[in-house]
């Protein structure tokens, strides 16, 4: 399948270089920690009675780095397309691959999937980092039992995501829109303090966010709730899934029609 | 039936992204071409920059759609049967950096038979032989950043014959490369052609090279076809006209314009303050062309009667080198 050979194109790229790989990672715990301390300088320690109350979740490392790492693959399909794709765009390798009978949808996916992929790895590594400086107490039960819900995320991420594949191959450089876009949804989903403190029509919005969901939803795993506790994030995800993924198509086959007639080079 | 067939085929390119509601003003690039080009045959479009080639490349190839008119590679519509015309043909695009640069060689073209639908069983055997019949076999795990341009290029034909094109679009297929690699690739290509039997159309603005190589051109310039015949043929509109070259220094160039006679700037020596020109001159007329030259401030430096080249016909076509 084409799209098998595009994830190992992307994987043999990125980690040809050890050291881009050991970056990002580096990356990734430093931007956690700073949230953590900070949080925790905050509230003068790491339990939070407001946090307890509104989320169910009073330990506030716990509360981050969940987030935090759902936020990260979130916006990994997203980054996949605004940088992985305009990259290609720009160096004339994407037209390479257009000209190919494979199917541009399967491309895009391809590279999104990847880019998914090896964050998830990556951000494997930083949860298991984070877990063990900040004592957070994992059990396999817990990790089983996110496991579907983290797939089902992935599935709405990839949808809510494909929407810029679209509109990156039609305007080309979105990036520094889209970054505001991402670190917004931090604010938008509940990644670091609870959505309650915000006002009535931002809870309303964030709820069109498939990140506030598949938070909230493994959150509650991490509490111990059940699946029946936790059935309205998982049926909002479900929701969000066809709705991203039917708005995302539609957007894409409107801009390769316009982008047929531009170029895909062309710059 | 016509390896490629184009009926009026016309292209514009809007200024700005054509969002709805949006009026936009449009660049015309291709002003309605036709053209056949038969089954194994060779064909070049030759033309100067901008001329239109590459847009016609890539309307040909499915990449861009076309404003107006229609055509047909092996019998598809360019439109309608994109899928179906990506899987016969392949194509070398202008530039340098048309593969992943952080891929060997080998992994290249391993990604790119996947995309092409090339049958697993067949595809080790068809790597080995296209990187050994371009000479690259042996630097087949070589990261291509470290490739010289002459590699880059010839990988980028091995990754045009991957899924075995019956039909092999080529875009200026030797722009920026050395004598010896030049070479090569030209000779390869005709190989192509004179031994697989392959249709090629090839872009171009070097003239030796169309004249060498293409069993018929066609000459386009500001997105119109202005000829079209064999070599021979082209060479024929300038017969019997004496092409005359004169080495001048001090040429002021912006004089040339309001010359009678239509001569090119086809040399030019920055240094030595030296410009060679070249055109059709009568006998009758040669003397008043000096005298009109050394009017206007240059000196002769020497005049030399030469055989009518494919260069002539395109100063006697276009008034331009
Ligand atoms: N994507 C684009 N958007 C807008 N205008 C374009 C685009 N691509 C080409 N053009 C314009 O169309 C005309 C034809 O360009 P084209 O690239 O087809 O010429 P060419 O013959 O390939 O020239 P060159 O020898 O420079 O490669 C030029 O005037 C060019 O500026
Ligand atoms: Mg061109």
């Amino acid at each position: 399948m084409a799209i098998i050979a595009v994830i190992e194109k992307e994987f043999r790229m990125f980690f040809r270089y050890p050291l881009r790989v050991f970056s990002s990672i580096l990356v990734g715990i430093v931007f956690l920690l700073q949230f953590v301390f900070f949080g925790q300088a905050v509230l003068g320690g790491r339990y939070s009675q407001l946090l307890a109350s509104s989320t169910g979740i009073g330990d506030y490392p716990t509360y981050a780095l969940v987030g935090y790492v759902l936020w990260w693959l979130s916006v990994s399909p997203m980054e996949a397309y605004v940088w992985g794709i305009r990259r290609e765009l720009q160096r004339g390798t994407f037209e390479t691959n257009i000209a190919a009978p494979v199917r541009i949808t399967e491309l895009l996916l391809g590279i999104a999937l990847s880019w998914l992929i090896m964050d998830s790895l990556l951000m494997t590594v930083v949860f298991a980092f984070g877990a063990l400086i900040f004592h957070i107490s994992i059990t396999f039960s817990i990790l089983l039992k996110s496991l579907p819900v983290l797939m089902l995320s992935f599935l709405a991420f990839l949808g809510f995501g494909f929407i810029f594949a679209g509109l990156v191959m039609m305007l080309k450089h979105i990036g520094p829109f889209a970054q505001i876009f991402e670190f917004s949804m931090l604010f938008f989903s509940g990644i670091f303090f609870p959505l309650g403190v915000m006002p009535g029509i931002v809870v309303e919005f964030s709820k069109i966010l498939p990140l506030t969901h598949s938070v909230s939803a493994i959150r509650g795993i991490f509490i111990g709730k059940s699946y029946s506790e936790i059935a309205p994030s998982i049926t909002w995800l479900i929701l969000l899934v066809f709705v991203y993924w039917l708005i995302g198509y539609a957007i894409f086959r409107w801009a390769e029609r316009v982008t047929r007639v531009m170029g895909y080079g062309g710059y | 039936m016509k390896a490629i067939e184009v009926r009026e085929l016309r292209k514009s390119y809007p200024k700005k992204i054509p969002l709805p509601f949006r009026k936009v003003q449009w660049v015309e690039a291709v002003r309605g071409i036709s053209f056949e080009v038969r089954r194994g045959e060779l064909f070049g479009l030759l033309g100067p920059n901008g001329a239109g080639k590459t847009t016609t490349i890539k309307m040909l190839t499915t990449l861009l759609e076309p404003s107006g008119g229609t055509a047909a590679v092996l019998g598809h519509d360019i439109r309608r049967d994109a899928r179906e015309i990506r899987k016969r043909i392949n194509l070398v695009a202008e530039g340098e950096r048309t593969l992943y640069w952080r891929l060997s060689a080998y992994e290249n073209l391993k990604y790119f038979a996947r995309i092409y639908y090339v049958p697993k069983s067949e595809e080790k055997e068809r790597i080995e032989g296209l990187l050994k019949l371009v000479g690259l076999w042996e630097r087949r795990d070589d990261l291509i950043m470290n490739y010289s341009r002459g590699m880059k290029q010839r990988l980028a034909i091995a990754k045009a014959l991957i899924n075995d094109p019956e039909v092999l679009f080529l875009d200026e297929p030797t722009l920026g490369l050395d004598v010896q690699s030049a070479l090569f690739v030209r000779e390869f290509i005709r190989k192509l052609v004179d031994e697989q039997k392959k249709t090629v159309l090839l872009t171009t603005h070097y003239l030796g090279e169309a004249e060498e190589l293409c069993d018929r051109i066609a000459i386009i310039d500001h997105g119109r076809i202005i000829a079209l015949d064999t070599p021979e043929g082209l060479k024929r509109l300038v017969k019997g006209e004496d092409a005359v070259e004169i080495k001048v220094r001090d040429f002021p160039a912006e004089k040339l314009e309001k010359f009678p006679w239509k001569l090119a700037v086809v040399k030019e020596n920055t240094e030595r303050g030296t410009v060679t020109l070249r055109g059709q001159v009568d006998e009758d007329d040669l003397p008043k062309v000096v005298e009109l030259l050394v009017k206007s401030g240059s000196r002769i430096l020497s005049v030399e009667q030469k055989e009518p080249t494919l260069e002539d016909v395109f100063i006697k076509l276009t008034g331009r080198d």
